[in-house]
């Protein structure tokens, strides 16, 4: 291989580029690297504070907790220093004077949230509760407590000068006046809604070996180290708040204790104090024996080392605009189960081998009571009872319900192909609807996209997800596109040709306005698919994007889109309806009838009635089950009334459906807007046919295959054997056979000899 | 179908043959035929004799016959590859079209070509501005590949 100059100068610049992008700690210039450097001080520094403090001595010089509840109530203007003159650093007790707490949020927590300790029936909780709960949240007030000021180290900002080479000393009070974009600080709202997502964290991963993973946790029977998220939001979901917390679960009394981490609170070593608000003479020894699980975490995850860019970015976006929690909950406990038989739903959870565990009784994970505080902005909020299924279990039931959703889908396809069958011939195929299947389709389509797009989230659920995906994309691409190419290339002489002529089939009157028919081309079959893919490929994606977007949306705008799209989707059986009345079959009677007389044409209805019910059913019930089953695994609301409502919609388009299979398809027209069609089968007069160029056996050359076609001529007593259904003749007086018209009028209704528009079939 | 209507086609041509074209299948295929057109006597092209290949799709006669050049000729309406612009082979088909009523058009369209439509743009403009010119190389031509 030659390489040119250009080739190389290009290498080059890559190689640049790639050595000189920033390494694994995201330090891309010499003030980020002073930057870096400072935060890894500063924590260190605190750690040894940290290592320093026992049960009995106050914190000192630790972001964040300089400063306790009483000593803003002494002087309002006072400054986090350290060390502060007239505080007492060594000693301790749970009380505003040492805690960042008000007594009143303490003797609340003490009494309502963390019960005391009950030693004669020891209370037995589950060792492992990820899972996301859901509840309802209260605000307790939002401006009783004074604000505890905490800075922010300023070495956090970002450079002011290009130039800048160390950050700047000292440190920075948030202004409340002034605006921050994003998160909102205060809550506002008085009731709300609260999730929160457990997980546990029982391992770290080495961010910069090689993805190995130490457990660090020697006291597992005693503590658990958690990572939760707290999302809470108002009703209408227009202030919304999200917080990432490390949190304490102290599983022999069920209490856990969750704490922000920001440039403005370094919570870690504050959890063996705050875990200990009772009067316990156990105290102690847990406040060591957190100490302990604190230092284990430090060592394994190496926590300074560690440190990149990327932290120092987001615990400085998480103190400028978010407030501090300090969060207590209390679990329910499992008492119905020994430790042993909770050890085995563990296993079996994790390792499903059978166990006589039966899961589907397993309660859900839920918080009894919990209280939120933050310290500086002064919110206190509550919550009662906020449960949820353990994650495991709720993966299970998710993929049974996937299972279901396949099964719907299989059946779905088995009705397609049974109408496909029933449709086999053009002329059945242009009377069904194209816009009733491309609804179809793109419901099918969208769900085989957003399933796909799931199983990339949920890698537990992958290979449900990823089949269902399957299914629904061989049933959307394969079968609905292939009979939606099928429908379009029946309709395609349609084109430009107006309802009304469709619909009277009659354009002598309108002859001089006739659309102009001659300059569409035919398209093949290849072309046709192209054409259809594309558009169903772009709709398809534009209606997941919208999907997806929406989900973001507020809640009554969400709510609003919802039901109208579930609503314009479910009118699928309309343009069906609207397809018939065009192509106007007859009432059954009749039709039985012209079947025992032995009349091919008109016969039948395009739509089984197998398919019609079929895919109504199929297509309802998961809406049915989302609006209706409170306990869903969408988590969505109920609302039986839309169900009741899109139910009865859907049975009056079925009832339309079925009316017109039984009075004609064009009952609800009045006799007035459909004057008699054009008819192609009629007698001709000798003199008429004269005038055609006809020999003298009463015979007329068809133009299309140039062979005879025999004329039924009133006036001739000899032809009237002749069928009037054999051959046809256009308003311009051209005759054909019936075969060789009705297959060019396929690809345009257009008369060969004289090219002028031919009313459709 | 379309075998019956080629046959007929076929008879047809044999039995009344046009004045200044003919045509008939090469080999054993019915579907491929070899056509002749002469020069038409008051064009540029009179004297050469001009070879054209015809392909009848299955679907004949409602999709139109294939038809191009195989010997070269200089007109704005036919490039280099033999390939003829004209509507009726394209979205104006009508079945009740033939193949020597489709050669027709092509011999007049030898006579009156359509600048205003080209399918090779330099001779169209030529046609245009420098009559003469066209002329002249359209003669050339015709001596060089199609006497």
């Amino acid at each position: 291989m030659e390489i040119d100059g250009n080739t190389l100068i290009f290498i080059i610049i890559i190689l640049f580029l790639f050595f000189s992008s920033p390494g694994g700690d995201g330090v891309s210039s010499q003030y980020e690297f002073n930057q870096l450097q400072r935060l890894r001080n500063q924590w260190s520094t605190e750690y040894n504070e940290f290592q320093e403090m026992n049960y009995d001595s106050n914190f000192k010089n630790i972001t964040g907790l300089k400063l306790a509840f009483q000593d803003i109530v002494d002087d309002p203007g006072v400054n986090a220093t350290y060390p502060l003159p007239s505080k007492d650093y060594s000693h301790w007790s749970q009380d505003q004077k040492y805690l960042l707490l008000p007594n009143d949020v303490i003797s609340h927590v003490k009494d309502h949230v963390w019960g005391t300790r009950n030693r004669e029936s020891v209370d037995i909780y589950p060792p492992n509760i990820t899972s996301t709960l859901l509840g309802h949240l209260e605000l307790v007030n939002n401006n009783k407590y004074p604000r505890l000021p905490m800075p922010v180290e300023k070495f956090y900002d970002p450079p002011t000068e290009f130039s800048d080479v160390v950050p700047p000393a000292g440190d920075r009070y948030l202004d409340d006046d002034k605006p921050s974009y994003g998160e909102i600080h205060n809550v506002t709202f008085e009731k709300g809604e609260i999730s929160v997502q457990v997980t546990h964290l029982d391992k770290v991963y080495n961010r910069f070996g090689s993805g190995e993973r130490t457990y660090f946790n020697s006291q597992t029977d005693k503590w658990k180290l958690l990572n939760l998220r707290l999302d809470f939001s108002d009703k209408a979901e227009h202030e919304k708040h999200s917080l990432l917390t490390d949190a304490v679960y102290d599983v022999k009394n069920g209490r856990i204790l969750a704490m922000t981490q920001s440039a403005k609170f370094h919570s870690l070593f504050a959890f063996p104090h705050y875990m200990n608000l009772q009067e316990d003479k156990e105290n102690k020894k847990d406040f060591d024996s957190l100490k302990k699980l604190i230092n284990e975490y430090w060592n394994a995850s190496n926590f300074v080392d560690t440190l990149t860019m990327g932290n120092l970015q987001d615990w400085y976006d998480n103190a400028v605009y978010k407030c501090e929690y300090v969060a207590f909950f209390q679990l329910e406990p499992w008492n119905q189960y020994t430790p042993d038989q909770l050890k085995m739903i563990d296993e079996e959870l994790n390792w499903p081998l059978g166990r006589p565990a039966n899961l589907s009784l397993v309660p859900p994970v839920a918080f009894k009571s919990g209280l939120l505080y933050s310290p500086d902005c002064g919110l206190e909020l509550k919550f009662g009872d906020v449960e949820g299924k353990r994650y495991e279990i709720q993966m299970r039931s998710i993929r049974t319900h996937l299972l279901f959703g396949i099964g719907l889908f299989v059946a779905q396809i088995y009705l397609l192909l049974c109408q496909m069958h029933h449709t086999n011939t053009p002329s059945s195929v242009s009377k069904i609807s194209f816009y009733s299947f491309s609804m179809i389709n793109l419901v099918d389509g969208s769900l085989a996209t957003l399933y796909f797009i799931a199983a990339s989230v949920l890698p537990e659920l992958y290979l449900p997800l990823v089949t269902s995906s399957f299914t629904c994309f061989i049933l959307a691409s394969i079968f609905e596109t292939r009979y939606l190419i099928l429908v379009y290339a029946s309709q395609f002489n349609e084109r430009n040709v107006g309802i009304l002529t469709l619909l009277r089939r009659n354009n002598e009157s309108e002859r001089e306005n006739a659309p102009e028919t001659g300059n569409t081309v035919i398209p093949d079959e290849a072309s046709i698919s192209g054409t259809l893919y594309g558009r169903f490929f772009f709709t398809l994606l534009s209606f997941t994007l919208l999907t997806l977007s929406s989900t973001s949306w507020p809640r009554k705008v969400r709510m609003v889109f919802e039901y109208i799209t579930i609503f314009v989707l479910n009118s699928y059986w309309l343009p069906q309806i609207f397809r018939n009345a065009i192509k106007g079959t007859l009432p059954r009677r009749s039709r039985v009838r012209n079947e025992v007389l032995g009349v091919q044409r008109q016969n039948k209805m395009p739509l089984l009635w197998k398919f019609i019910i079929g895919t109504t059913i199929i297509r309802t019930l998961p809406v049915v089950y989302v609006f209706t089953y409170s306990s869903n695994v969408f988590r969505h609301h109920r609302d039986v009334r839309f169900v009741v409502i899109l139910c009865l919609y859907l049975l009056f388009q079925i009832a339309i459906l079925y009316s017109q299979d039984i009075l004609g398809s064009r009952w609800f027209l009045p006799k007035l807007s459909i004057p008699e069609g054009y008819s192609y089968h009629k007698p001709m007069s000798a003199q008429e046919l004269m005038e055609h160029g006809s020999s003298t056996n009463y015979t007329v050359d068809c133009a299309i295959c140039m062979s005879e076609v025999p004329v039924y001529v009133e006036d001739v007593p000899e032809t009237h054997k002749i069928d009037l259904q054999t051959y046809m003749t256009t308003p311009c007086g051209h005759i054909f056979h019936t075969n060789c018209l009705e297959n060019w009028m396929s690809y345009k209704l257009q008369c060969p000899v004289c090219r002028s528009p031919l009313p459709p079939l | 179908m379309s075998l019956k209507r080629i046959t007929k086609e076929l008879n047809d041509l044999g039995r009344d043959p046009p004045t200044s074209c003919s045509a008939g299948p090469v080999g054993d295929d019915i579907y491929h035929w070899q056509a002749s057109i002469m020069g038409p006597p008051d064009s540029p092209y009179a004297g050469g004799v001009f070879f054209l290949s015809i392909h009848f799709p299955t679907d004949y006669p409602f999709k139109p016959p294939k038809i191009a050049f195989t010997t070269k000729i200089y007109h704005p309406n036919i490039n280099a590859n033999g390939n003829i612009c004209l509507d009726i082979l394209k979205d104006q088909w009508s079945p009740a079209l033939t193949i020597s009523k489709v050669l027709l058009s092509i011999c007049s369209l030898l006579t009156d070509a359509n600048p205003d439509d080209p399918l090779v743009p330099e001779i169209a403009h030529i046609y245009k501005t420098d009559r003469g010119k066209y002329e002249a190389t359209a003669r050339e031509w015709t001596k060089k590949y199609a006497v």
